[in-house]
């Protein structure tokens, strides 16, 4: 008999899922899975609901990023509609999205995937978390946390609640910013870049540290999905792309999206396997989320992110198949959040009251958004009927897109540690805390 | 000593827990006194770490999410086993949340929309449900409280970061301190003319902290004591004390400032937002109140204090029956009227007029407060995520019958309810899962 290694629950993840290895007599990876144990069917209850209803319902999808699931298929149903939107409306959309990038990739760097570096692999599961980190470097924690809250608070004063929100509608935003609350964001956003600059560089240390790890654990070529509006890389409006293992760039218009996503169902996990169409399953299967938005962009939106860009290019190459580069990525997004914040902070635009268009009717057809959210592309196919009444809704998450390239990830590495002890010989620094 | 505490994701979105950690370095204080013994959201212990644990060993455990598989029923029983305490926490195990609307049709027809039938699906010939090392789905979804006893709620969806945190103090026994040594008025922009409690408003600042934006009294209303407690009152608390004393005969508007004061500034877990289950003053007692959960007082704010508590312990119903209404911002009986019932797409209401009576749904005179009325405050109707204020009720006739009797609508009941298409979409998008016609 061979064994089963199970990890269940994983843990410091938003959703469930648990972690199955099947290792043979002979000591071979036999299967590795991902069981993705829980969904609940909004494509189906968003049956029968007003469409501009169905942003007020599919922010529960996620409460990390409520705040894509909120514009998303409210851009959806637009697109439907024929419906748009004052430039106002758009800005004050792309500054609220770039708020949740923001704080959830700060939740993420310091308080999901930290604990494990500055830790270290080997440390007692007891205190490896975001309060033990907290406790003994509390500077670093406060830092955070500042951090976290500028861009909840700032989503809150846009979305009407940074859970959940509520300000997007059909033609545009219920409401601009006040100036009053935009004065207050403003006064503090040159400390947030600065708060930035400092977390790049705990991020960059990381990887020196660790660079061991990063260039030989968890290399696998997929291929990636990501948006990118003309090549520079958007989280709210673009083009479908996909990079090919060897570095191929193919852009699909987001209504094609059937062209280039294929959905196979697997038998073992309720999140569904995604693929590149054109290249079959399981050979199609892609990665989303940081990384791949990274490597899908020729260029970032921002100066500083640009600058990031090129010396993360610098060390891994045109297109990185490093699963751990996936923190540096997130990082070089955190940065571009920042940058667009400052400056849509700047712009009179989100101040401006002209946010909500008169000009909205429902029709019959069906409509598609698409907007990248903090972990993969996001994307809401709904059809209305006559009167505005949702018939039916196709929803492509980012844990569709993530999770088969988790998976083969997972196969990749469970053989790298089980059949080629290739642990052993990795060079680890000393933890940075105990 | 650290008390033991345990959280439990069921079908979820996480966003109970992001509304936690929202509250960031308010979180500072409370931490020390948890001992987080399961927490797969933030920290690493295993499912079989707390299975290993001896019935009863985890004081508190709160318990977010639906019960759509048969995985989150097992672990619901789980959580009873090893908690002497359990919090509903959040509208997914108070009342289902929106995945209850799944009610509306047979569990096959879900799984055969998401596994068999999405466009998307490439292997539409062999494409099932997912079975192996799957739970399974129960065919409806029910509240916690139809699965395992329940002991506490905090409803909301997500909770405010005050209230769960206000309520894991309460349940601790912790009290937060005073804070400036000045009160609200010493700063207020109406001190020296038109101050509103001088003209028979009820206004907390007398006993509030200084030191906000002080934007309340700037447009002309009182201050509902968000800031807490000051060291020292200013000379008005009298005023204030007087009108306390006799709190039944308060004006509506003054019971809506009580209510947020109550919230806000004396901690009472934000009350229709956080509920024990039984009788809450009974519940109350066992802590050794009805008083304030804080300490260290001005005797005139202790006293003041002590006179609205009186006053909870004689109106139970001032816990439970406020709704969305009575804390939203806007003016109910305003120049708008309802003349036909308007989607939400249709035109741009104004920040000033009841939504219901520019002509949206709005479904706040059915629901609960403790959200402080957010979404009504960006223009947008309530949807009801708190729950409702009667259940087993029709919910959405309920409304037609309320707004018809006392909001500014030209249309009748029958002609309201004739014109909304998907009732249950609005009246009961978040409490399906309670209603029995659902299963």
């Amino acid at each position: 008999m061979g064994k089963v290694i199970e990890v269940e629950p994983v843990t410091r993840l938003e959703g469930h899922g648990g972690l199955r290895i099947v290792l043979g007599d002979d000591g071979k990876v036999k299967d590795a899975q991902f069981n993705i144990t829980s969904t609940r069917f909004f494509e189906k209850f968003c049956e029968g609901r007003y469409c501009e209803h169905v942003p007020r319902i599919t922010p529960r999808i996620c409460g990390i990023c409520p705040i894509p699931h909120h514009l998303t298929p409210t851009k959806a149903v637009e697109d439907a509609w024929g419906v748009k939107i004052p430039e106002p409306a758009r800005k004050l959309r792309i500054l609220l999205q770039n708020a949740k990038q923001y704080s959830s990739h700060i939740l993420h760097f310091y308080a999901l995937a930290a604990p494990d570096f500055l830790l270290g692999p080997f440390a007692d599961p007891a205190l490896r978390n975001v309060v033990h980190v907290i406790n003994k470097m509390p500077e670093v924690g406060a830092m955070a946390m500042k951090m976290m809250d500028f861009g909840q608070k700032l989503c809150a004063a846009i979305g009407g609640k940074s859970v959940h929100p509520i300000s997007a509608i059909v033609g545009g935003m219920k409401k601009p910013l006040d100036e009053d609350v935009r004065d207050k964001f403003l006064k503090e956003i040159d400390e947030q870049i600065e708060f930035t600059k400092k977390t790049v560089d705990i991020g960059l240390k990381v990887v020196t540290d660790y660079w061991d790890v990063v260039a030989n654990v968890g290399v696998v070529p997929t291929y990636y999905l990501g948006m990118t509006k003309n090549g520079v890389h958007d989280i709210y409006e673009g083009d479908i792309r996909i990079v090919t293992p060897d570095g191929k760039k193919i852009d699909y218009d987001v209504h094609n999206y059937l062209d280039a996503l294929g959905e196979h169902i697997p038998d073992h996990s309720y999140a569904t396997h995604m693929y590149y169409k054109p290249a079959g399953y399981p050979e199609g299967i892609y990665r989303a989320n940081t990384l791949a938005m990274i490597n899908c962009a020729d260029k970032m939106a921002t100066p500083l992110a640009d600058d990031a860009l090129k010396a993360f290019r610098d060390k891994v190459g045109p297109i990185s198949h490093h699963t751990f580069a996936y923190h540096w990525a997130r990082l070089i997004e955190a940065v571009e959040s920042i940058e667009m914040i400052a400056t849509l902070l700047k712009d009179p635009d989100v101040v401006n009251p002209d946010c909500k268009t008169l000009d909205v009717e429902p029709r019959e057809g069906n409509g598609v958004g698409v907007t990248e959210a903090p972990r993969g592309l996001l994307l809401y196919n709904i059809w209305s009927d006559a009167e505005g009444i949702c018939k039916k809704l196709n929803l492509l998450v980012a844990t569709n897109h993530n999770i088969a390239g988790i998976e083969k990830t997972l196969m990749h590495v469970s053989k790298q540690v089980f059949e080629d002890k290739a642990l052993e010989g990795l060079a680890l620094p000393k933890p940075w805390i105990d | 000593m650290a008390v033991k505490v345990a959280f439990m994701q069921c079908s979820d979105c996480w966003g109970c827990h992001q509304s936690l950690l929202n509250a960031h370095l308010g979180l500072l204080p409370v931490l020390p006194a948890l001992d987080i013994v399961y927490w797969p959201a933030v920290v690493d212990f295993k499912h079989d770490s707390l299975k290993a644990r001896p019935d009863g060993d985890v004081l508190v455990g709160f318990l977010e999410g639906s019960l759509r598989t048969n995985e989150d029923i097992e672990s619901a029983k789980l959580m009873r086993a090893k908690c002497q305490l359990i919090i509903a926490f959040g509208s997914c195990s108070c009342y289902g949340n929106v995945h209850g609307l799944a009610n509306e049709w047979d569990i096959q027809d879900s799984i055969d929309r998401k596994f068999k039938q999405a466009e998307s699906i490439t292997n539409k010939d062999t494409a099932k449900e997912p079975t192996s090392h799957m739970p399974g789905f129960t065919r409806k979804i029910v509240p916690l409280d139809e699965v395992i006893k329940v002991d506490a709620y905090i409803a909301g969806c997500p909770p405010k970061p005050e209230a769960i945190i206000s309520a894991v103090q309460f349940l601790l026994g912790q009290k937060p301190q005073p804070m400036a040594d000045a009160a609200f008025c010493s700063e207020c922009v109406l001190k020296d003319s038109g101050c509103v409690l001088e003209k028979g408003v009820l206004c907390f600042g007398p006993i509030t902290s200084a030191g906000c934006t002080l934007k309340c009294t700037s447009n002309g209303n009182p201050c509902v004591g968000c800031l807490g407690p000051s060291k020292t009152v200013d000379s008005r608390a009298s005023k204030l004390a007087d009108m306390v004393k006799n709190a039944g005969a308060l004006s509506s508007g003054d019971k809506k400032n009580m209510y947020e004061f109550l919230a806000l500034f004396l901690n009472i877990p934000l009350m229709s937002g956080f509920d024990l289950a039984g009788d809450i003053l009974k519940q109350i007692k066992r802590t050794g109140a009805p008083q304030t959960p804080l300490a260290n007082l001005p005797s005139e704010t202790e006293g003041i204090a002590s006179s609205l508590m009186g006053y909870l312990k004689d109106h139970r119903d001032f816990l439970t029956v406020s709704t969305v209404c009575d804390t939203c911002p806007r003016e109910i009986g305003s120049k708008s009227q309802m003349t036909k019932v308007k989607r939400d797409y249709e035109g741009l209401p104004n920040m000033e007029d009841c939504l219901i009576e520019q002509g949206y749904l709005c479904a706040g005179p059915i629901t609960r407060a403790g959200c402080g009325g957010l979404c009504l405050r960006v223009n947008a109707p309530c949807s009801g995520c708190y729950g409702q204020t009667q259940w087993n009720v029709d919910q959405a006739e309920r409304f037609a019958d309320i707004v018809t009797k006392t909001y500014n609508v030209a249309l009748s009941k029958e002609q309201l309810l004739a014109q909304m298409k998907d009732k249950i979409g609005f009246s009961e998008k978040f409490t399906l899962a309670t209603n029995k016609n659902y299963r």
